[in-house]
């Protein structure tokens, strides 16, 4: 069948999720639009792969030659996702910050890498980086509310993105495990309705972080057991420091955390490294979509 | 003897969940008692939260009685009570306000700019608490943690280790306790919580010669920073008001578990709507909360009132809290001398917004389905000024025959369709509603045809045919997107 042009890189399409949920926020659940924010990562994060385009990946070019043109175009799509990222998710009064985050989550990308795999989340090192270290962001876990319709949107949307590398495994690693603490504490255990459960479970921000950050294959370790493991971890602990250190986006920086270890479960549990599926008949074309939805899958 | 007993809570638990906080009425005779309006005064520092409360109760205060769950065993020394007037005056400072603007006669050389507020009549009603009756501890898992008498105030902390003793101590004391608080009243027993139950001590009150209790404040050391509604939810039966006044040394305080929506800000509205300012906004918020879902918490008031930043408000409809307001709010960093239990917090920041205070005013308006859980906030450090804000302009006066006059009238005429329209907008309530006040209105004889009541027709007619927004755009979003994601899995593209 043929093949429209839009969706020959996968990136767009991520693209497209990430356009979509923001308008949904500045239109729909009204969040005070910071124009300049959004402005500002967008400029820091080009200007910060600009940077990189000339002096790392893969070798220097030539500013405006043609092979750096060509090489620079490829990553546009790049640092639109990461901007878009931060946009969603990170706020802050001051520039200076927003600046420093975009250019952590882009420079993460090249500088931090073991065994050619990018260590962090991008978007999410930036976030943590800002909001701990400068005390002058914050992130907002009510901001996609607790609608039920967002809960099924953005499940069948990363469920379609998530299996088509079969790192469903993660999500639902992470989410039954949270999910399940969840339900235990307040509803068995505490004796809470039902739906104090669901409001808790039904935000936005965690199905995000479910189906769309925790799932980048580059930052989960080879080994499938391995891989649900982790996740599984990731979950307890981010259960523990929600529920009993009262933190905010408590997932997010158990993520970055955790994302160190990766590397350490690989050598431990020697799996194939991930190949851009290794069990289907995928065409190139395919391989090259997955490939490009896991490698800046970053919400 | 007809007691009434009104737990408020403030707790903080082990569950990742927020508890209660505010108003839950039990009563010994089997009247209707609805809360009202709750105000709470919330300051947050490091781990160290101090709420006090204002309820808006009326009646005997022999009939009445308080519980407020909490985390832990508080001393004497944590709990004061304040003059209720600081609630009257965090209110006006911080509540909607209706500007207006003086246009210029076009046709004259002078000019004149002036700019008056009006204070809005969002009037809350006092409370009075009160509190009577002999409670005694039983062997039924309560038990009496402590006893203190603070101003007219007699209270007891209670532990208990299930609802069921809890309800029948209280029971057996003369409370009745409605229909539902035993479940609420489990996960906060189980949370670890503590309860007090405060009760008017009527000599002491005979003492201060007054009519009115004062608000009690309490503070403690917790990393929870919530406030517990669910407990006011147990006899509810119907939507009950929450007006929220923050203090922070860092920034707005946010909800962490509902939506905040700023309520909007900034519109021009008709001239009459002074006559009824009241109603406008309570239109308004109706409005907005049914369009937000209701689920939500809005910013109606967001500012920097340290002592030291000298516009506390722009345009200011009513003073603006003073530092022993803000000392008497619980801001103990404005003290001097910190609280006697103060030297436990770690929030010894160098001079740096040391003496720094932030405002917010939150408005929730909450039901039992709209708000499974209770109230979750974080401190952010959003310095942000925000305030509800609407503007009028009355139009300008004189012989406007002239070509600049000309031009004006046309001008005003759009504008006051405008206005109109925002007011629909706003409000939700259909033109019809606002005919009468609209005709009320009577200027000069050569303006009628500026006049609302003229233009209201006409709006009317240009709005019939409006259709939605955003919702729209974005269900085509979505149908694209799901569309595209079919195509994917299909493999066509």
């Amino acid at each position: 069948m043929p093949t429209l042009p839009v969706f020959r890189d996968a990136r767009y399409f991520q693209i497209i999720f990430q356009v979509v949920f923001l308008t949904y926020g500045i239109y729909y659940l009204h969040w005070s639009a910071e124009w300049w924010l959004y402005l500002t990562y967008l400029t820091a994060s080009g200007v910060t792969q600009l940077f990189f385009s000339i002096f790392f990946k893969p070798k220097p070019a030539i500013l405006f030659s043609t092979d750096w043109n060509r090489q620079f175009m490829r990553t546009v799509p790049s640092f639109l996702i990461s901007s878009l990222g931060l946009s969603l998710l990170l706020k802050t009064n001051q520039w200076p910050v927003a600046i420093l985050a975009a250019v952590v989550s882009i420079a993460s990308k090249y500088l931090i890498r073991i065994r050619g795999k990018h260590l962090f989340n991008p978007s999410a090192l930036g976030i943590v980086t800002a909001v701990y270290l400068t005390g002058q962001a914050w992130i907002s876990p009510a901001q996609w509310g607790s609608n039920m319709v967002i809960l099924f949107g953005v499940l069948c949307l990363g469920f379609i993105v998530t299996t088509r590398v079969q790192k469903l495994d993660v999500s639902l690693a992470f989410l039954l495990t949270f999910a399940g603490l969840l339900f235990y504490r307040q509803v068995v255990y505490l004796g809470w309705p039902m739906d104090f459960f669901i409001q808790s479970v039904s935000t936005g921000s965690l199905l995000l972080f479910s189906f769309f950050m925790i799932t980048d294959p580059k930052t989960t370790p080879d080994h499938p057991w391995a891989r649900i493991g982790w996740a599984v971890a990731i979950a307890i602990a981010a259960f523990y420091l929600a529920t009993f250190k009262f933190m905010n986006g408590a997932p997010i920086w158990v993520l970055v955390f955790a994302q160190p270890l990766v590397p350490v479960l690989d050598r431990i549990f020697p799996a194939k490294k991930f190949e851009w599926d290794n069990r289907e008949k995928t065409t190139p074309k395919e391989k090259q979509f997955l490939q490009a939805v896991y490698t800046h899958a970053v919400m | 003897m007809k007691r009434k007993l009104m737990i408020i809570g403030a707790m903080i638990g082990i569950s990742p969940l927020l508890y209660s906080f505010c108003g839950f009425y039990v009563s010994k005779a089997d009247g209707t008692l609805k809360n009202k309006t709750s105000q709470v005064i919330l300051v947050r520092d490091g781990n160290r939260t101090v709420i006090t409360m204002y309820n808006d109760f009326k009646g005997d205060t022999k009939d009445f009685a308080m519980v407020v769950p909490v985390p832990v065993v508080l001393q004497k020394s944590d709990i004061h009570v304040v003059e209720p007037s600081i609630f009257q005056r965090l209110n006006d400072y911080s509540a909607p306000r209706l500007v207006e603007y003086w246009d210029q006669n076009p046709c004259e050389k002078y000019a004149y700019d002036e700019l008056k507020q009006m204070a809005p009549t969002s009037a809350m009603s006092k409370s009075e608490d009160k509190a009577s009756g002999n409670i005694r501890a039983k062997d039924l898992g309560v038990k009496v943690e402590a006893k203190y008498l603070v101003g007219e105030y007699d209270i007891l902390i209670l532990s208990a280790k299930e609802s069921g003793g809890l309800k029948e101590w209280l029971t057996t004391n003369g409370y009745k306790i409605p229909a539902g608080a035993e479940e609420v009243l489990d996960p906060y027993i189980k949370s670890n919580l503590k309860f007090f139950v405060v009760k008017v001590n009527e000599k002491e009150k005979q003492k201060l010669n007054n009519n009115f209790l004062r608000p009690i404040q309490i503070n403690f050391n917790s990393p929870k920073f919530m406030l517990p509604i669910r407990l006011g939810m147990a006899n509810a039966d119907g939507d009950q008001d929450l007006i929220v006044y923050a203090f922070t040394r860092k920034g707005r305080i946010e909800c962490t578990n509902y939506r905040n929506v700023n309520i909007p800000t900034g519109q021009h509205i008709p001239l009459f709507v002074q006559n009824n300012f009241s109603a406008f906004y309570s239109n308004l918020f109706d409005k907005q909360w049914n369009n937000e879902d209701k689920s939500v918490g809005f910013l109606e008031y967001a500012w920097d009132v340290s002592p030291q930043n000298y516009l506390k408000c722009d345009p200011c409809v009513a003073e603006a809290p003073s530092e022993q307001d803000l000392v008497q709010s619980g801001v103990w960093w404005l003290k001097n001398k910190d609280w006697n239990d103060y030297s436990d917090i770690d929030n010894d920041e160098p001079d740096n917004g040391r003496k720094n205070v932030h405002f917010t005013r939150l408005h929730f308006r909450y039901n039992r389905s709209s708000f499974p859980q209770d109230l979750m906030f974080q401190v952010t450090p959003n310095t942000e000024n925000y305030q509800a804000r609407y503007v009028i302009t009355h139009p300008a006066t004189g012989d406007l025959n002239c070509d600049a006059g000309r031009k004006y009238l046309q001008d005003l005429r759009k504008r006051r369709k405008n206005e109109l329209v925002q007011l629909t907008a706003l409000t939700g309530r259909n033109l019809d509603n606002w005919e009468e006040q609209a005709s009320v209105d009577n200027e000069d004889e050569k303006m009628s045809n500026v006049q609302y009541a003229t233009l209201l027709p006409e709006v009317k007619a240009d709005m019939a045919g409006n259709g939605n927004g955003p919702r729209g755009i974005l269900l085509i979003s979505a149908l694209l997107l799901g569309t595209a994601g079919f195509l994917r899995w299909k493999g066509v593209v």
